[in-house]
């Protein structure tokens, strides 16, 4: 009887402990389960889940025959942590002995591998010795990158940093422009950043213990998106040649700066627009800030004689001159009020033909042919027309639209001046456009500097605008390219400017700058012209602004010969088969 | 004599005879259709299989996943030398390290215009004017004027490599005491081709392979 009752008090305890463990483990899991598993969860993951960058590709930018201009590359930082700076264990090379290694020696083996110096590591990694991450390097290179990983340091890390590199240089610096490291700072990698920017993105996985991704646990929280490729205008190569010729051009004369821009006449797209001074994307800190970018686009200036071919095609186009209209040209006209126009040497009466005054680059000649179109409105128009007082199709950063002022502010002067290229401002690239119309016949195209812009799904955007505007008719483009060509055979720069076995036709430009205290002694020289005269393919203007040792057009010459001639080799032009067009230039 | 035949059975104390078993047997259909030993038997392996199938997929997938990081791996590290390898072959490619490494050839960039062969008729358009050995764009001027600072490292194809002329002394010493002991050559044996490279770099003519 008392053993069955002690048996019962005993069994019932073990019930009891029973329930109160279970009890206390189903406590436990609801605790764990239920009240507090997000914060479990979260910080469980927080130990096996690694969130890491996706790094987008921005795009490339490359020339009409798909040479990299710019190009994004991998760099790399290499971090070290400073807490854990110590001695380490290296296996010697036959991998069965272990050699201590230095921290010093740690940091020269470095300093060799990564090109930084061994004071720099040194500063770096004591600074906060307490700190768990410092700057060993910053952008090094694979071939960098690799001799450190090589060297087993086991506090040195590395990180990605895409970075961007310009394998060209100079070459077309002025119009690609750079990055910074806050970005696109300059030229067509901020104006075109729609197209060739791109975005990175985010992601997370799980990894196991010793650090390897666990299978199917990747979560893409942003996409990457790669940038598209930009496809300019330019042709490499002979970028190159125009700006290496016009930089030796320019130190010769001591030019402030000089430009050269070729234009394709029969699309408006250009082939150099060539700066000097100019930057080198890799080394923005080589120029001053005021060479950054292109002049050719941004700096607008009086273009002097270069416009009385535009004044011709326009008076041509308005019927009121043929290329034999004969002028009795004396040495000065006086305007009244004290104001005169004066050409640029002195000489008595002359009996110039309309091709006479052009070739000869008479301010006064052109001011007596100006007489027959005596509407200003109408000769405004026809500048407006040709590009002048907007800016190009192109919309470069920084670009001028240079000015031509409103026919109510034309005094006596000004209503001559503005048809021979004072009086008004007009950039390279405007010229170089106006002559574009010129040598197409009268049609104006927009001028492009952009091909497209393949996105990384092959869809092309940015696709330039093949329409262009008529600004004279066919026949007096054609007539005044024709009255060109008599500068070049018969113009005083005739044993320079002659291309043998081509018809070039050109015109020269002496233009005065103005600057605070009116018209002074600096001078802006170019020579605007379009090859094959018969049948023109390329316009080119070479620009030299404020030489100090020639400080006439004639300087241009040998430049302007020499792109003409790399233009035909570059662009594969044939030779003229027929005789250059020969006007009389006097009566 | 006793009286067997009237004898009373004698009653045995207690007489339990116990309940007799009785059982439903089962009829031969219903013993048919009852789930036998097999079957457990094959459900329990089934089960084993099926949990040493996932095991072992398990593990053959996190094996692969060691195989798939470690091509991952790879495939960005070759993806890296690609286009490091490409990065540099664009700057080589850059138009002012082709001038200047081909007028340290001795060539030039000709300033006369080109000649043209119509390949209609065979006539020739334009006339030929050789090309003068003074027209250089880069050398004899200012050199280069169109920068480009990763150039920098990039040496001149006819420059010599770097090499300590105590050791290049004594290595054509030795080359000499080699060639003296070698004798006069056996007629016939091939001549030692030259140490030299097969293209002289020489600046003031213009190189030609030699060929044997």
């Amino acid at each position: 009887m008392n053993d069955a009752r002690k048996t019962k008090r005993r069994s019932a305890l073990a019930v009891l402990v029973i329930f109160a463990v279970v009890a206390l483990f189903v406590v436990r899991l609801v605790d764990i389960q239920v009240v507090s598993a997000a914060d479990l969860n979260e910080k469980s993951l927080s130990k096996r889940s690694v969130s890491q960058t996706t790094y987008g590709s921005r795009g490339n930018i490359i020339d009409t025959n798909g040479n990299v201009l710019a190009d994004s590359v991998d760099r790399f930082d290499i971090t070290a942590s400073p807490l854990l700076v110590d001695t380490f264990d290296r296996k010697s090379e036959d991998g069965k002995s272990t050699v201590e290694v230095a921290v010093v020696d740690a940091i020269n083996e470095l300093a060799v591998a990564t090109g930084a110096t061994a004071a720099d590591i040194t500063t770096a990694l004591t600074e906060k010795p307490g700190s768990n991450f410092a700057y060993v390097a910053k952008s090094v290179t694979l071939e960098q990158l690799t001799a450190v990983r090589a060297l087993g340091i086991p506090w040195v890390y590395d990180v990605l940093h895409p970075s961007r590199t310009y394998p060209m240089g100079s070459v077309a610096g002025n119009l690609v422009g750079f990055i910074g490291t806050d970005g696109p700072q300059n030229g067509l990698e901020v104006t075109e950043d729609s197209c060739v920017g791109s975005s990175n993105g985010t992601s997370t996985y799980e990894r196991g213990a010793d650090g390897i991704r666990i299978p199917g646990s990747t979560v893409t929280t942003r996409q990457a998106t790669d940038g598209g490729t930009l496809k300019l205008t330019i042709d490499s190569d002979f970028q190159w040649y125009a700006q290496q010729t016009l930089a030796q051009r320019s130190i010769e004369l001591g030019a402030d700066w000089g430009t050269i821009v070729v234009v394709r006449v029969s699309d408006g797209h250009l082939m150099a627009v060539a700066d000097y001074p100019s930057v080198d994307p890799n080394n923005v800190d080589g120029v001053s800030s005021s060479d950054l970018g292109s002049r050719a686009f941004s700096s607008p200036f009086e273009p002097g004689s270069t416009m009385k071919s535009l004044t011709i095609a326009s008076l041509l186009d308005a019927g009121t001159i043929t290329p034999t209209t004969q002028v009795n040209v004396p040495g000065r006209r006086d305007l009244g009020n004290g104001q005169s126009i004066k050409d640029s040497w002195a000489h008595g009466d002359i009996r110039y033909t309309a091709t006479g005054i052009l070739t000869n680059s008479s301010n006064i000649g052109t001011s007596f042919l100006t007489d027959s179109l005596s509407n200003k409105e109408t000769r405004r128009d026809y500048m407006t027309k040709f590009g002048m007082n907007s800016l190009t199709a192109v919309g470069f950063q920084g670009e001028s639209s240079g000015l031509v002022r409103p026919t109510s502010q034309w005094d006596a002067v000004t209503n001559y001046a503005v048809q021979f290229g004072q009086g008004m401002t007009a950039t390279s690239a405007q010229m170089a456009s106006a002559y574009q119309a010129l040598g197409n016949g009268g049609v104006h195209m927009p001028l492009t500097l952009v091909e497209g812009c393949t996105m990384p799904d092959g869809t092309v955007t940015d696709l330039p605008s093949t329409e262009g505007t008529r600004v004279v008719s066919e026949a007096a483009a054609d007539t005044t390219v024709a009255m060109m060509e008599n500068v070049v055979t018969q113009g005083s720069l005739k044993n320079t400017l002659t291309v043998p076995g081509y018809n070039v036709a050109a015109k020269t430009g002496t233009a005065e700058v103005a600057d605070a205290n009116g018209y002074g002694s600096d001078r802006i020289i170019s020579i605007a012209g379009l090859v094959p005269a018969e049948a023109p393919e390329y316009a080119i203007v070479v620009t030299f602004a404020k030489p100090d040792t020639m400080k006439t057009s004639g300087a241009v010459a040998t430049t302007f010969k020499k792109i003409t001639t790399q233009v035909i080799k570059t662009f594969k032009i044939a030779p003229s088969t027929v005789p250059a067009t020969t006007y009389p230039l006097n009566f | 004599m006793s009286n067997l035949a009237f004898a009373t059975p004698l009653r045995s104390p207690v007489e339990e005879f116990p309940a007799r078993h009785i059982e439903i047997v089962s009829s031969r259909e219903q013993r048919r259709a009852r789930p036998r030993v097999f079957y457990a038997v094959v459900v329990v392996i089934g089960l084993f299989v099926l949990f040493m199938a996932q095991l072992l997929l398990s593990i053959v997938v996190s094996d692969g996943a060691y195989r798939i990081a470690a091509l991952q791996n790879s495939q960005r590290d070759l993806g890296r030398e690609q286009q490091a390898l490409s990065e540099q072959l664009d700057l080589l490619s850059s138009p002012q390290n082709l001038a200047t490494q081909a007028e340290s050839l001795g060539m030039v960039l000709s300033n006369t215009s080109p000649v043209f062969l119509r390949l209609a008729d065979g006539a020739i358009l334009g006339s030929a004017t050789a090309a003068d050995a003074g027209e250089s764009v880069i050398t004899g001027s200012a050199g280069s004027l169109v920068p480009n600072s990763l150039l920098a490292g990039v040496p001149l194809v006819t420059a010599t490599p770097d090499v300590d002329p105590a050791i290049a002394a004594d290595a054509a010493a030795a080359a000499a005491a080699a060639g003296a002991a070698a004798g006069t050559p056996v007629a016939g044996a091939p001549t030692a081709p030259p140490t030299a490279d097969s293209v002289a770099s020489n600046p003031t003519t213009l190189p030609s392979p030699v060929t044997r």
